[in-house]
């Protein structure tokens, strides 16, 4: 007989309890953005996967502030297959660690998966950013449980299509541009029910004036 | 003084071998007047009943698969040379005989911690590189040669107790010399024990000095010069693999016993490796060959193994491999890491760099920097991870204003009465940042950055070019 440690369970989010809505706190870390840690209830799930579902591999910005957070930014910050150039000036000016950067280029789908699977269970990375292409669940699977075994988050950036997709991550979101940043909707959530969403406004964050035409 | 002598009797054989983890039925053989005769037999041949002594003719019609090797001691005397090279780590003063290396250790004993101690290490090391050895430990070099080819495992550490020891011995083991051997035979003394016990006076002039002087080495009666000998200061080993290997997967066996016999090469001189020379002989193409780097110098062969199975699993081979070499041109002075001076996060984020290198190569896997410079082309490049920004990029301009997504090369952007188009018409905000610089490096801008919104709701990065003219799109917020 397996033994299970109730208290275990509900801290890490695995039970769900109708009327809780946060997660305990070693068990999150802040996003920086308060709309979104309140929809998150605290913030990005930590030795987990996340699925930030957009058209056009969008959604970079919501995790700046997590990059440049000072726990995270103690180990490398790996980014597997980025479609543009990480801009590094811009990223230190948001006070991230460029020096911690680890950029995986130039390889195949096959290879990224393997990296991100490395890079997560290893240890070493305090947060691991890769653009997949397609993906089996199966694939998946084996990167969520990379990430809970190097306590690590693991955040993915997929299409749109993967919302039909089972999913094992342990958070899926879509996110759409919104005149003041970024629309942000929880297509699921370990522990929580889904569709709740805001609107992270980034303008402030990135600056820019009033629009001319 | 304490000699250990590393007899190694089936080194004719082993020297085929060793490259392979299965080898079939193999029988080395040698000419022995005009006539074939198997010297040494592997444990397959033995299984046919073939022994050593055989006639190659009926050792074929016991096996008729039998694979045959004709006796080569000039590479039996290469390999001697490698295994010293291995060996220097546990002395520093080695010489050789046919087939056996002499260790003086009596020093190494003290420092290893008893002779125990000493040989554990050194017989698992050399299981590991594909050699068996009997040995012996005495006082004289003559002795524990002698013992270690007649009586192994024996340890005399008394110079008193050489004679018990080799007592027994027939006379005849005491040496190679045809025309000594004849005369032992001819006086009728059996064993060194009869010899010894003859007045010294006596034996000298019915014998030859000859007999006499090797039995005063023999009890160290008499000075017993070897000559030293000098390591070399490179490292370069070659195993052939008897037949061909087609998988990658297979040259992990032969390229474990080249790196445990770098390794102690590498402890020997106290130096690691971080980068390994590897070549693989092809029969008809020419040979294919790699590199494997490490972080930091390394002399620990389970690491080296690791990276070494990862490299070869992206390896293409062109044709099958008969030869596998590894070469180390340069190496550091090593220092054992001590756990309370690196921490073991440090360990395990190289551990990572490392493994990702290796598999997808160096090119791949990029640190990033930022530069001291205005132009958004030339304000960053990539580095060597974890390499940290100079002193003078310090000053690197740092913009809050400016995306975190670059476009590798600033994109055209069709126009539209003067409206720059990017699914639709682009609205752009207020207030263009100009960045204007590069005259001294041939590398001159113009440019009126703005944030833009498309028609979908991202937010643009682009430019007008001031002097060429015409809209180009080279960033995203979003």
């Amino acid at each position: 007989m397996q033994v299970v440690n109730l208290d275990e369970l509900k801290r890490d989010g695995r039970l769900w309890q109708g009327r809780r809505n946060t997660l305990a706190a070693d068990h999150v870390l802040p996003s920086g953005w308060a709309v979104l840690d309140e929809l998150l209830g605290g913030g990005w799930p930590r030795a987990a996967l996340i699925e930030i579902l957009s058209d056009g591999h969008q959604g970079l910005p919501l995790l700046l502030p997590l990059l440049a957070d000072r726990r995270v930014a103690a180990r490398w910050l790996v980014w597997i297959a980025p479609p543009y150039v990480p801009y590094a000036p811009a990223l230190a000016a948001r006070g991230i660690r460029v020096e911690q950067l680890l950029l995986v280029e130039d390889v195949s789908a096959e290879q990224s998966l393997w990296a991100g699977e490395q890079a997560l269970k290893s240890g070493a990375c305090g947060a691991v950013l890769l653009w997949p292409g397609q993906l089996q669940t199966a694939q998946l699977r084996r990167l969520q449980l990379a990430a809970e075994q190097g306590d690590c988050p693991g955040i993915l950036f997929r299409s749109p299509r993967a919302a039909s997709q089972g999913s094992p991550a342990a958070l899926r979101l879509r996110v759409r541009p919104a005149p003041l940043g970024l629309e942000v909707e929880v297509l699921k959530r370990r522990g929580a029910w889904g569709n709740a969403r805001c609107v992270v406004p980034l303008r402030a964050y990135v600056g820019g004036g009033d629009v001319l035409r | 003084m304490l000699w250990l002598a590393l007899y190694f009797p089936q080194l004719p054989l082993e020297v085929f071998v060793r490259g392979r983890q299965q080898a079939g039925a193999l029988v080395v053989v040698e000419q022995q007047g005009g006539r074939e005769q198997v010297s040494r037999c592997n444990a397959a041949a033995q299984a046919y009943g073939i022994r050593p002594g055989l006639m190659l003719p009926a050792a074929l019609a016991l096996c008729a698969g039998l694979s045959v090797q004709a006796r080569e001691r000039a590479r039996e005397q290469q390999a001697l040379h490698e295994l010293a090279l291995w060996a220097y780590q546990f002395s520093a003063r080695i010489s050789f005989e046919p087939s056996l290396l002499l260790l003086e250790v009596g020093a190494s004993l003290r420092l290893f911690g008893g002779l125990s101690a000493l040989m554990a290490p050194l017989l698992r090391e050399l299981g590991q590189m594909g050699y068996t050895a009997q040995y012996a430990v005495a006082p004289t070099p003559t002795a524990a040669a002698l013992l270690a080819r007649n009586r192994p495992v024996t340890e005399v550490l008394d110079r008193q107790q050489i004679d018990a020891a080799v007592h027994d011995l027939p006379l005849a083991c005491l040496t190679r010399d045809q025309q000594v051997r004849d005369l032992i035979r001819h006086i009728g003394l059996g064993s060194i024990g009869d010899a010894l016990d003859l007045p010294r006076p006596e034996l000298t002039r019915r014998t030859t000095p000859a007999l006499s002087m090797l039995l005063d080495r023999l009890l160290g009666r008499m000075p017993d010069p070897r000559e030293a000998w000098q390591p070399p200061q490179h490292f370069a080993q070659t195993i052939e693999l008897l037949g061909e290997i087609t998988h990658t997967t297979a040259l992990v066996f032969p390229a474990r016993r080249l790196m445990v016999s770098l390794c102690g090469f590498l402890r020997g001189h106290g130096g690691g490796a971080q980068r390994l020379q590897w070549h693989l002989t092809h029969r008809d193409l020419p040979a294919t060959h790699f590199g494997l780097g490490m972080l930091d110098p390394s002399r620990d062969p389970d690491h080296m193994l690791e990276l070494f199975r990862e490299r070869i699993e992206r390896l293409q081979l062109p044709a099958p491999v008969i030869e596998i070499r590894l070469a180390v041109s340069d190496w550091q002075a090593f220092e054992e890491r001590s756990l309370t001076l690196f921490d073991g996060q440090a360990d395990v984020d190289h551990a990572l760099l490392e493994r990702l290198r290796n598999r997808l190569g160096e090119q791949r896997v990029r640190g990033l920097r930022c530069l001291a410079d205005h132009r958004p082309e030339r304000a960053w490049c990539l580095c060597e991870p974890g390499e940290l920004p100079d002193v003078s990029d310090h000053s690197a301009v740092a913009r809050a204003s400016h995306p975190p997504w670059l476009l590798p090369q600033p994109r055209p952007l069709r126009e539209r009465q003067g409206v720059p188009q990017y699914g639709g018409e682009l609205r752009l905000e207020q207030l263009p940042e100009r960045i204007e610089t590069g005259w001294w490096d041939g590398y001159d801008i113009t440019r009126d950055y703005f944030i833009a919104h498309s028609r979908a709701g991202e937010r643009l990065w682009v430019f007008r070019d001031r002097r060429g003219g015409g809209w180009y799109l080279h960033g995203l917020f979003i």
